[in-house]
């Protein structure tokens, strides 16, 4: 039992309930609580990291927590095991700073900003944490409905479209999961993840292909695999760069995670080898890869680009994983952790330099390279690890990937990996030639003039470089990951500790 | 067998207003429609016999029914609800810019 983690959910979800009401006595104490609860959340995660440091070595690290002190499989379980841990980690670092980046960047309406932001915040903290099928559905429909609002934040048509389309695409997903959890709970009378996971396997092979492809096709909507990838690129565009940096740096790693803990650890990964589902999702996830980079070739608006980029990655991700050999898994995460950093990294430069320029358009983007240059040589730096050039950390993450897919023999996925990281080069030069291009700035319109009132300049370019510099040396260091993530692989193949963690306490 | 068949039933009918309605507010009905499919699938399958599940000595626990479907029912209720008011808040400021609630000015469903 280990308190740290319910306090992992509460501290986010009490923020976000007080805020409204701090914000209306001043606001200075809604700053004051915004950067303490940050603080006090960031410190949480670290507290478990440092308190169990020698368990992490060990990699037998694991916490747990019983909701109401009712003993699994009656009741919810809370628990954290070093995949979990590896994905709090990465949405608390990543939180911390964008919160930070949101107080220069923002400006207006920054109450109910902020109340959304701490919910998608203790949303996914939830997912994570959670060991109880139908609790995790319930984390999944909160991210949804408190990440819409913000892809509707700036309350214009293309906003306002954005989100309708998200809503539609995310609870039809969510209605997918939702039939999987009433499809396990009537087969098996049970929701706890372990005791799923341990009883399985006496079910039909019939009715776990079914209980599969309904999760599958539930989690790929949400995540925007292929088939289902009409509404990313512009959900993910639509919003402030802040929120886009959170929805595609980070959100969809949290559908990540609920892909592996699902597919792995509760339904087992056999049952997607007998049914082969996995050649499938592996033909899917890389179809997804090579359209998300054409579509991003053929793209002008610097935002979207960057929004079909992230279909890309994630196609590559998926796929990856799905060969389901220990190098495979390991790339998989090693990329998880790139490409947060990475994408998080575009958006928040990108956010800045867009303050410059009328529109998000290629053509607008002229001279902005004179502008700032240290920021803009932080989005070429952070464009080159995009690429997979050698000191960033997208070359190392690729690299294993491309290592994988060699290992397993299947050296027509790897070259279409390279093919994409072609295209993705041809992409990103283009925006950069362009901002190099020597054109004076016309003046800003007046709505952005009142925008830039409120803007604080430093501490955005501050995140800015930080972020850039992060994918800098990460990728001469990204050796020091390692420890964790294998740590994590060894959890994600072996189920029955899991199971053992759980239901022995 | 015949709720698995109402269960299906309905929740294409649910599905073939969001595919084929041109009308983002059918469409959210449609939502609704395929969301009360579910729930009517869990209540009906999980029904065993139609006791209150309240242990008092003369009561059989294998004739009682279960009280966790409708609690979950109950939760996914409460989202279900929540999610269509905030549809519906989104295609009234939509019709603010535009003055049309047809889901093909926004591009339709399946473009981008």
């Amino acid at each position: 039992m280990s308190i740290a983690l319910i306090l992992l959910i509460i501290v986010p979800l009490a923020t976000a309930i007080l805020i409204p009401f701090v914000d209306v006595f001043s606001n200075t104490a809604r700053k004051l609580l915004v950067g303490f609860s940050t603080l006090v959340e960031f410190s949480l995660g670290m507290f478990i990291i440092v308190s169990n440091f020698r368990k992490i070595m060990d990699n037998t690290f694991y916490l747990t927590y019983y909701l109401g002190e009712w003993i699994p499989p009656i009741g919810i379980t809370l628990s954290m095991d070093m995949l979990s841990l590896f994905f709090s980690t990465l949405i608390s670092f990543s939180l911390l700073f964008l919160v930070i980046y949101s107080i220069g960047f923002i400006g207006h309406h920054e109450g109910k900003y902020y109340v959304l932001l701490f919910l998608i915040w203790a949303a996914m903290h939830g997912i994570v944490l959670t060991g109880d099928i139908f609790n995790l559905d319930v984390f999944l429909e909160l991210l949804l409905i408190t990440s819409a609002p913000l892809v509707a934040f700036k309350r214009n048509r293309n906003g306002t479209e954005a989100a309708i389309k998200y809503m539609f695409y995310g609870t039809i997903g969510g209605l997918f999961i939702f039939i999987g959890v009433v499809l396990v709970y009537y087969n098996l009378g049970t929701l706890n993840f372990a005791d799923i996971s341990q009883n399985f396997n006496t079910l039909s092979l019939f009715v776990r292909k079914i209980i599969a492809s309904f999760f599958l096709i539930g989690i790929f909507i949400k995540m925007g695999i292929f088939p289902f990838h009409f509404w990313l690129s512009k959900a993910h565009s639509a919003c402030p760069s802040s929120i886009s940096a959170l929805l595609s740096g980070v959100i969809v790693k949290v559908y990540v995670y609920v892909f592996i803990r699902l597919f792995w650890n509760v339904i087992g990964f056999d049952v997607l080898v007998e049914t082969g589902l996995d050649h499938i999702i592996l033909v899917v996830a890389l179809i997804s890869s090579i359209i998300g980079h054409i579509m991003a070739l053929y793209e002008n608006d610097i935002k979207r680009t960057l929004a079909y980029s992230t279909i890309a990655n994630l196609g590559m991700i998926i796929a990856v994983l799905t060969l389901n050999t220990k190098l495979a898994l390991l790339a998989g995460l090693l990329h998880v952790l790139a490409h947060l950093l990475m994408k998080v990294s575009l958006f928040t430069a990108t956010g800045y330099i867009l303050q410059f320029t009328p529109g998000h358009k290629r053509e607008d983007l002229k001279g902005v390279a004179y502008k700032n240059m240290l920021v803009f040589v932080g989005f070429i730096i952070v464009a080159g690890g995009m690429i997979g050039l050698p000191p960033m950390i997208g070359f190392a993450s690729k690299w294993y990937v491309l290592k994988a897919f060699m290992t397993d023999g299947l050296s027509l996925a790897a070259v279409i990996i390279i093919i994409g990281s072609i295209f993705a080069f041809v992409y990103y030069i283009k925006y950069i030639i362009t901002g190099f291009k020597k054109m004076t700035l016309g003046p800003p319109d007046k709505f952005r003039l009142i925008l830039t009132v409120f803007y604080r300049e430093r501490v955005v370019t501050d995140i800015a470089l930080f972020f850039a510099i992060a994918v800098l040396i990460s990728g001469i260091f990204f050796k020091v990951v390692f420890g964790p993530i294998e740590g994590a692989v060894e959890v994600i193949q072996n189920p029955s500790f899991y199971i053992d963690y759980i239901l022995s306490g | 067998m015949i709720n698995n068949l109402v269960f299906v039933i309905v929740f294409l009918l649910g599905f073939y207003a969001i595919l084929v309605k041109k009308n983002l507010i059918k469409m959210v009905i449609g939502l609704n429609i395929m969301e009360g499919a579910i729930f009517y699938w869990f209540i009906s399958i999980t029904d065993r016999g139609g006791m209150i599940p309240i242990v008092n000595g003369t009561q059989v626990a294998s004739q009682m029914n279960d009280p966790v479907p409708q609690a979950l029912i109950l939760t996914g209720i409460v989202i279900g609800a929540s999610t269509s008011a905030f549809l519906l808040t989104l295609i009234i400021e939509l019709n603010k810019f535009t003055n049309s609630t047809n889901p093909d000015q926004i591009g339709g469903m399946i473009e981008d």
